[in-house]
């Protein structure tokens, strides 16, 4: 029998990540419609906690990406800076979204210091793999993930918040962003996966490896849901 | 030093996987915290998990013992505060009453949990209050090496597991024997993690003595360097059979409770190791007292922890390891490795080759987070400072 190709092992990690996410009774909920107004603001909370410092990832990812991947990585820092064509700063439509959302001062600047913490906490977290290798891999197939997951869910994820929380258009803007350019985005990303494991050497029972790691829980639930209650059927465990 | 306020926190900490051994499978942790606040204002942690398949304790029935037991002998003593003392004396004049009379119907060997819980606080708070660190009263001899656990779930959950391990450069693993499959298991897990890693097993009192000295000559071939609590707990005598029979050293846990549990295993020759457990000893000072007769005696330790454990009971385990004279192998800080969030501020848990420092901070060496611990409470009890 032929082994999965790399790209395909990688794929079927994304999907089913995805379709647990997607098929999570929190996000089911949100869906259609029967969460309360705190659940929504607790997860449009969560959901820009978790992109709010996507460029500095983003730039973690430059420095250590392979050659042939730099390139891309550096033009998704940039359009996440708003420093590309385009000029609009990622970060900033999720202020809008949180804006929107009736976010006070207090409490965006506590959304603020709660995206800071995350990334306070990749840096004060003993480390576990070796290298910088592995760690670079395992975020490297994290984001890319969230963008695979973001280009098939997004553009639901913001029409759920207008139709059940009654957000404008404007203020989803983030949303649209990353449902449409992502397409692109999700498969370069697959690309600069293949890359950056061409180019380091990984072999591919470390790849496995460290597929199970980065994927031992549903990174969506993880990041969106971890506050809230838990549901009857939750199947947090083991995605 | 006067203790005024006390405050027990009986957690449910989701865990990230579920974790199961031969007796039980679990998927969040149940500690229960004890938090204290002397006279002077410091405030200090302390952390039970209560096993009934280990000391009988329950959570419930630990939290009743605290409050009627413990907590009087508390708030009505005057304690010693830390000024240079020989620690291990200052230590174990901290321990804890025990009760024997009601014991019998209840089905406790000791309230070991318990007692763990409030010296530990005890320790943490009259510490912090002399802005002391633990490591001054029981220095550090070296980093703490920590084994990867693997629960017993499928071969190929095991063999995920073990591949996790090695990926993490883990130098020790325990594995958790049921009865089912162990050469299959054993044999899977070698061959994920080769030759070099030290492997070990559990198997929670899940054989007879005819099925322990089975398995263990069945997984001889794999080189495995102590099995851990194959029979239950009982007779010495028979876990000297199970030892005499086998060329793997054998390891009491569960049948290691109390200092008269150690006395009897060592008079009987029943096995070469001892899994040292703070929760299940009765804290620091108990603890260091069996390890003082098994050091006399040429009996192996090793520093175990409880699953889902915090912060709280990891540094004091890691105290304990890193000061004892010899350690055969540790357990532990696994920290949000295992729990979806730890109590304290910075992470507790091992790094690459498990390896992890001692703890400098004041007491325990740990910032716990106030705000964490409402969070996971299922249930909250203030003790009452004056008698009513
Ligand atoms: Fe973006
Ligand atoms: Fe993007
Ligand atoms: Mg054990």
């Amino acid at each position: 029998m032929i082994a999965l190709s790399t790209r395909s092992l990688i794929e079927t990690q994304y999907a089913d990540q995805v379709r647990a996410f997607e098929r999570s009774p929190w996000f089911q909920r949100l869906e259609q419609g029967q969460a309360s107004p705190q659940e929504y603001d607790a997860f449009i909370f969560n959901l820009c906690q978790t992109h709010l410092k996507s460029p500095q990832i983003l730039s973690f990812l430059y420095a250590v990406a392979p050659p042939e991947a730099a390139p891309q990585i550096k033009h998704n820092l940039l359009e996440e800076l708003g420093l590309d064509e385009a000029a609009i700063c990622h970060p900033d439509l999720l202020y809008v979204l949180a804006t929107a959302a009736g976010f006070d001062r207090e409490r965006q600047t506590r959304l603020a210091e709660a995206a800071q913490a995350q990334i306070r906490q990749l840096c004060t977290d003993p480390l576990l793999f070796g290298t910088m290798q592995e760690l670079g891999l395992s975020v490297l197939l994290e984001v890319t993930c969230f963008e695979w997951m973001l280009s098939r869910l997004a553009s639901r994820i913001g029409k759920a918040l207008a139709a059940h929380r009654g957000l404008p258009s404007e203020s989803l803007i983030w949303f649209d962003h990353h449902s449409e350019v992502d397409i692109r985005h999700a498969e370069e990303g697959l690309d600069s996966v293949e890359q950056y494991l061409a180019y380091y050497e990984i072999e591919a029972e470390d790849l496995e490896t460290i597929l199970d790691i980065t994927f031992r829980e549903n990174i969506f639930i993880k990041r969106y849901f971890a506050d809230l209650p838990a549901l009857a059927g939750a199947t947090h465990e083991n995605r | 030093m006067r203790i005024v306020d006390a405050t027990l926190f009986a957690l449910q900490i989701p865990f990230v996987e579920a974790f199961a051994h031969s007796v039980r499978s679990r998927s969040s942790s149940d500690a229960i915290v004890v938090r204290l606040r002397a006279a002077d204002g410091t405030v200090g942690y302390g952390e039970a998990v209560a096993r009934p398949y280990v000391t009988g304790e329950t959570v419930a029935s630990c939290l009743e013992f605290m409050e009627r037991t413990l907590w009087p002998a508390v708030k009505s003593a005057d304690y010693a505060p830390w000024v240079g003392q020989e620690p291990i004396a200052w230590l174990g004049s901290l321990t804890l009453p025990t009760e024997d009379s009601a014991d019998a119907d209840t089905g406790v060997v000791a309230w070991n949990a318990a007692r763990c819980g409030f010296e530990l606080a005890l320790v943490d708070c009259l510490l912090k209050s002399a802005g002391v660190s633990l490591g001054e009263l029981l220095p550090p001899r070296r980093s703490v090496i920590y084994s990867g656990v693997i629960t017993a779930s499928s071969i190929e959950g095991a063999v995920k597991h073990a591949k996790r391990f090695k990926q993490f450069a883990l130098p020790h693993i325990k594995v958790k024997i049921t009865g089912e499959a162990d050469r299959e298991r054993l044999a899977a897990i070698r061959a994920a993690v080769g030759p070099e890693v030290s492997l070990r097993v559990d198997g929670n009192g899940a054989y007879s003595v005819e099925g322990a000295i089975a398995t263990c000559q069945a997984l001889a071939d794999f080189q495995i360097d102590s099995a851990e609590q194959m029979i239950p707990r009982g007779n010495p005598q028979e876990l000297a059979t199970v030892q005499a029979a086998s060329t793997i050293p054998q390891m009491a846990d569960e049948s290691l409770i109390t200092l008269a549990d150690a006395e009897a295993l060592i008079a009987a020759g029943a096995c070469q190791g001892f899994n040292l457990r703070l929760s299940k000893c009765g804290g620091l000072g108990p603890t260091l007292a069996i390890a003082d007769l098994a050091q006399s005696a040429g009996i192996q330790v090793q520093v175990g922890c409880q699953v889902g454990e915090t912060a709280i009971l990891s540094a004091a385990g890691r105290h304990l390891a890193a000061y004892l004279p010899e350690i055969s192998f540790c357990e532990g800080s696994y920290g949000s490795l295992l729990l979806r969030e730890d109590l304290s501020r910075r992470p507790i848990h091992f790094g690459h080759q498990g390896l992890a420092k001692p703890l400098k901070g004041a007491g325990l060496g740990v910032e716990i987070q106030d705000s964490l611990l409402e969070k996971y409470a299922q249930q909250i009890i203030t003790l009452p400072s004056k008698a009513a």
